[in-house]
C-alpha cells in the first residue's frame, strides 16, 4: 500500500509524446470544452463590438438569469442523453409542473414551499410514469416522451383552467429566482464553492493514486484549478458590481455541481454511463438496467419541473405557453453544444452551463441589437450548427488518431 | 343461474321507456335544421377561444333553435395551419353547409375558402381575415387598426407632459395578420410624437420572449424608458416582469390587450396602465346569427354590416366591432358590468383592497 501512495508513475506522459498528442488527449478529457469556450469568447467579442452594453455587469447578470431555467431543464436532459435515450416531454413537463405550483398556491392557497414540493414530486412522478412505459413495455423513449409532450401540454391548459394566465404573488416562490444576495454573501458562497472544489479534486486524486490509476500531472491540475478559481472570483465580482448574487444562479450551479458529483462519483452515476455506453454489457455485468433508466427519467423530469418553477418565478406568472415554443430545442441544443453525445455514454452535466451560455449569449445579444425576428432566427440556427460542427470535427479527428 | 323475474321485468320496462323517450324527444322539440355548421378555431393557448368564443357561439345557436349537439362540428387547429386545412376538409366531407373559420394563417386559409366555394359552401371569416380568396362571404371582427390606435392614444395620454419620451414597442407574432394591423394603428398615432427607441416582434406571442426582449431593451437604453407599447396582456406581463427585475420604480405606463383576468388585476394595483377590451360575447353572437341566417336562407341582419374589407381579391362585407380601452377608471363600467370576469375571481386575495378602492364589489 505504502508504495502506491508515492508519486504516481507518469506512464503516458513521458518521452515519446509530442505536444499535439498531449493537447488532443486533454481535449477529450476536462479540456474537451475548450472549442466551445473559444467560440463563446468569439460571440462575446462580436456582440461587444456591435453594442458596448453587452459586456457590462448588468447585461451579464441578465444573461445568467436568462439561462438558469432552460439550463436546469437541459441538465435533466443530459442525464437522459447519457443513457442514450431522449426526453421530448421536458419542456411540457416544466410548464405543467409550474402550472400545478401556481394553481395550488394562487387558487387553492397552498403555502409556497409546499406547492413547490408538490410540483417537484409531480415532475418526478411523470418521469417515473414515462420511465415505466419505456423500460417495462420496451417502447422507444422518443415515442413515449413525444406522446408525453402532447399529453402534458394539454394537461397544462386544463390545470390553468378558464382564466388562463395565473399571476404569482407568493414571496417564497418569487424569491426562488428573484432574490439578490448582498456582496458579502456572494463572496462567502464563492469561497465555499472553491473550498469544496479543492477538497474534491484533492480527494479524487488521492483515491486514484490509491487505486494506482494514472493521475493527471500536478502542473495541469493546478492550471485547471487556477482557471476555475479565477473564473469564480470574476463571476462573483461581476455579479456584485450589479445587483449581487442571484438565487436563481445558486440553484442552477448547485444543481449542476450535485448532479456532476452524482454522475461522476457515485455507483449510480457510473451505472448511467455503463448503460449508455452499452446496455447489453451493463446487463451482463449485473446492473439492473431497467431500474437505472427508470430512476434517471424520474430525476430528469424533476429537473424539468425545477426549471419550470424557476422560469415561473422569474416571469412572475404561468401561462398557456409556459414550457412550449423553442424551449425544449434550446435545452437539447445546449446539451449537444456542451459536448454531450446523442448516442449515450459521453458528456458532462456542465455542458448545460456551457451550452446555455452560448445559446443565451446569442439570443441576449441579438435582442440587445433589436434585430428583426427572421434575422434573429437565421443567425441563431447558423451559430448552433457551426458550434456543433466544430465540436464534432475536433472529436472525430481525435478518435481517428486514437485508433 | 337464472336471473330473478323482477330483474328481467325491470329491464323490459327500461327498454320500453327508452324507446318511448327516443320516439318522443324529436317530435316534442324538433330543431329546425338543414345541414351542419363547422366552427373552426385556431388554437387553445389563448384562453378566450375555448372559454368564451365556443360556448357563446354554441349558446346563441341553441337559442335560435339549432341542434348544436348533432349539427355543430367544432375543431381546433392548435396553431397548425395544415391541421386546420385537414379539419376543414373533414368538416366538408361530414356535410358542413357553412364554415365559420378563424384562420391560423390568414393567407394559407385561402385554400380552405376556395375549396368551400367550389362546393357552394359559404364562409364567414371570424376574428381574423381570410386573405386572397373570393370565397369569403362575411368578415366579423374587431377593428384591429383601431385597437392599435387605442393603445397608442392611451400611451400618449399617460406620457402627457414628457418631452420626446422614450418608448419600447413589443409587438405580437409576426405571422398573425392582426399584428400587422395593430402595429399600423399604433405607429399612426405614436410616430413623430415619441421616440421609439427599440421595437421587437415576439414569435408566438410568447410572454417569456417578451420578457427577454424588454430586459435587453432596458440594458441597451440604460433603464431610461418612459413608456412601453405591449401588443397584448401576455407580452405586457413579460415586459412588466423584466422592468420589476431591473428595479424600475414606479413602473412606466404599459399597454395591453384582451382584458385577461391577470391584466385587469395588474391595472387595479397600478402595474399596467391599460388593456383593450373586446366584447367577444357580441362577436361570437353575431357570428352565430349570421351563420344561422345563411344556413336557413333567412335574411341576414345587414344592419350589423358596417364596412368592407379588401382581402386582396374582393371587398368582404364586414362587421367591425369597436374595441374599448380599459384603465383603472373604467374597469367597473366595462369588464365588471359586462360580467366578463366574476368579481369573485377578480378580487381574490391580494387584490381585495385594490378592488374596493376602484369601487368594485
Amino acid at each position: 500500500m505504502s508504495a502506491m501512495l508515492n508519486d504516481p508513475p507518469l506512464t503516458s506522459n513521458t518521452g515519446s509524446d509530442n505536444l499535439i498528442a498531449r493537447l488532443r488527449r486533454r481535449m477529450q478529457g476536462e479540456w474537451g470544452s475548450l472549442p466551445v469556450i473559444l467560440g463563446l469568447l468569439c460571440i462575446w467579442i462580436i456582440f461587444q463590438i456591435a453594442n458596448p452594453n453587452f459586456l457590462t455587469p448588468l447585461n451579464l447578470t441578465n444573461l445568467l438569469l436568462q439561462i438558469t431555467a432552460v439550463g436546469t431543464i437541459s441538465a435533466g436532459l443530459i442525464l437522459v442523453l447519457l443513457l442514450g435515450e431522449v426526453d421530448l416531454s421536458a419542456g411540457a413537463v416544466s410548464g405543467l409542473c409550474a402550472a400545478i405550483m401556481a394553481v395550488l398556491n394562487v387558487k387553492n392557497e397552498v403555502p409556497g414551499l409546499i406547492a413547490v414540493l408538490i410540483a417537484l414530486a409531480a415532475g418526478f412522478g411523470i418521469g417515473l410514469l414515462q420511465g415505466v412505459w419505456i423500460t417495462q413495455l420496451r417502447l422507444p423513449s422518443f415515442i413515449v416522451t413525444l406522446a408525453g409532450l402532447l399529453v402534458w401540454q394539454g394537461a397544462l391548459i386544463y390545470v390553468l383552467g378558464t382564466t388562463g394566465t395565473v399571476n404569482l404573488t407568493d414571496t417564497f416562490i418569487l424569491g426562488l429566482a428573484g432574490t439578490f444576495f448582498p456582496p458579502l454573501v456572494g463572496w462567502g458562497v464563492g469561497a465555499v464553492f472553491i473550498l469544496i472544489y479543492i477538497a474534491w479534486i484533492g480527494w479524487a486524486r488521492q483515491q486514484q493514486m490509491m487505486a494506482s490509476m494514472t493521475v493527471e500531472p500536478l502542473r495541469e491540475m493546478i492550471t485547471r484549478s487556477t482557471v476555475l478559481i479565477v473564473g469564480v472570483i470574476a463571476t462573483i465580482a461581476l455579479l456584485n458590481a450589479n445587483r449581487g448574487l442571484p438565487s436563481a444562479v445558486i440553484f442552477f450551479i448547485g444543481i449542476i455541481v450535485i448532479f456532476d458529483f452524482i454522475t461522476k462519483r457515485t455507483v449510480f452515476g457510473s451505472y448511467i454511463f455503463s448503460v449508455g455506453s452499452n446496455a447489453e454489457v451493463a446487463r451482463r455485468a449485473g446492473i439492473d438496467v431497467g431500474l437505472i433508466r427508470l430512476a434517471t427519467f424520474g430525476l430528469a423530469s424533476m429537473l424539468a419541473a425545477m426549471g419550470g418553477i424557476l422560469a415561473a418565478s422569474r416571469l412572475l406568472a404561468v401561462n398557456q405557453s409556459s414550457g412550449s415554443s423553442d424551449l425544449l430545442l434550446n435545452a437539447v441544443a445546449a446539451a449537444v453544444i456542451g459536448g454531450t453525445s446523442f448516442f449515450g455514454g459521453r458528456g458532462t452535466v456542465w455542458a448545460a452551463l456551457l451550452g446555455m451560455l452560448v445559446i443565451g449569449s446569442i439570443s441576449n445579444g441579438l435582442d440587445l441589437l433589436a434585430l428583426a425576428s427572421p434575422i434573429k432566427s437565421i443567425i441563431t440556427g447558423g451559430v448552433l450548427l457551426l458550434a456543433v460542427t466544430v465540436d464534432v470535427l475536433a472529436r472525430r479527428r481525435h478518435e481517428t488518431v486514437e485508433r | 343461474m337464472r336471473l330473478p323475474k323482477i330483474f328481467i321485468r325491470f329491464i323490459i320496462i327500461i327498454m320500453f321507456a327508452s324507446t318511448l323517450l327516443g320516439a318522443c324527444v324529436p317530435t316534442v322539440v324538433a330543431p329546425i335544421t338543414s345541414g351542419k355548421i363547422a366552427f373552426l378555431l385556431p388554437e387553445t393557448k389563448t384562453a378566450r377561444y375555448e372559454t368564451q368564443d365556443l360556448p357563446i357561439f354554441k349558446a346563441k345557436l341553441k337559442t335560435l333553435g339549432f341542434d348544436v349537439e348533432k349539427n355543430l362540428i367544432y375543431s381546433n387547429a392548435n396553431q397548425d395551419a395544415s391541421a386546420q386545412q385537414s379539419q376543414a376538409e373533414a368538416a366538408l366531407t361530414n356535410g358542413a353547409k357553412l364554415l365559420v373559420l378563424d384562420p391560423v394563417d390568414s393567407s394559407a386559409a385561402a385554400a380552405i375558402a376556395n375549396l368551400a366555394k367550389a362546393k357552394g359552401v359559404p364562409v364567414i371569416a371570424y376574428d381574423r381575415l381570410i386573405k386572397g380568396s373570393e370565397g369569403v362571404d362575411y368578415y366579423i371582427s374587431f377593428d384591429n387598426e383601431q385597437v392599435g390606435k387605442l393603445q397608442g392614444q392611451s400611451l400618449l395620454e399617460a406620457l402627457k407632459g414628457k418631452i420626446d419620451p422614450v418608448v419600447v414597442m413589443i409587438n405580437g407574432s409576426p405571422t398573425d395578420n392582426n399584428v400587422t394591423l395593430f402595429k399600423k394603428g399604433a405607429h399612426s398615432v405614436l410616430d413623430g410624437k415619441v421616440n421609439i427607441a427599440k421595437e421587437y416582434d415576439t414569435p408566438d406571442w410568447s410572454p417569456d420572449k417578451a420578457q427577454e426582449e424588454m430586459t435587453q431593451a432596458l440594458t441597451a437604453l440604460g433603464n431610461k424608458v418612459d413608456g412601453v407599447y405591449a401588443a397584448n396582456d401576455g407580452t405586457a406581463g413579460g415586459a412588466i416582469a423584466a422592468m420589476k427585475a431591473a428595479g424600475l420604480k414606479p413602473l412606466p405606463p404599459i399597454t395591453g390587450q384582451d382584458a385577461e383576468l391577470v391584466a385587469i388585476q395588474r391595472i387595479l394595483v397600478g402595474e399596467q396602465y391599460m388593456t383593450v377590451y373586446k366584447a367577444i360575447k357580441l362577436e361570437a353572437e353575431i357570428a352565430a346569427e349570421f351563420s344561422f341566417a345563411l344556413l336557413m336562407n333567412k335574411p341576414i341582419p345587414l344592419n350589423r354590416v358596417n364596412g368592407k374589407t379588401y382581402n386582396g381579391k374582393i371587398d368582404v362585407p364586414s362587421v367591425l366591432l369597436v374595441p374599448v380601452a380599459v384603465t383603472k377608471a373604467n374597469v367597473k363600467n366595462t369588464v365588471v358590468a359586462d360580467e366578463f370576469w366574476k368579481v369573485f375571481d377578480l378580487c381574490k386575495g391580494d387584490y381585495a383592497n385594490a378592488c374596493s378602492e376602484a369601487g368594485i364589489k
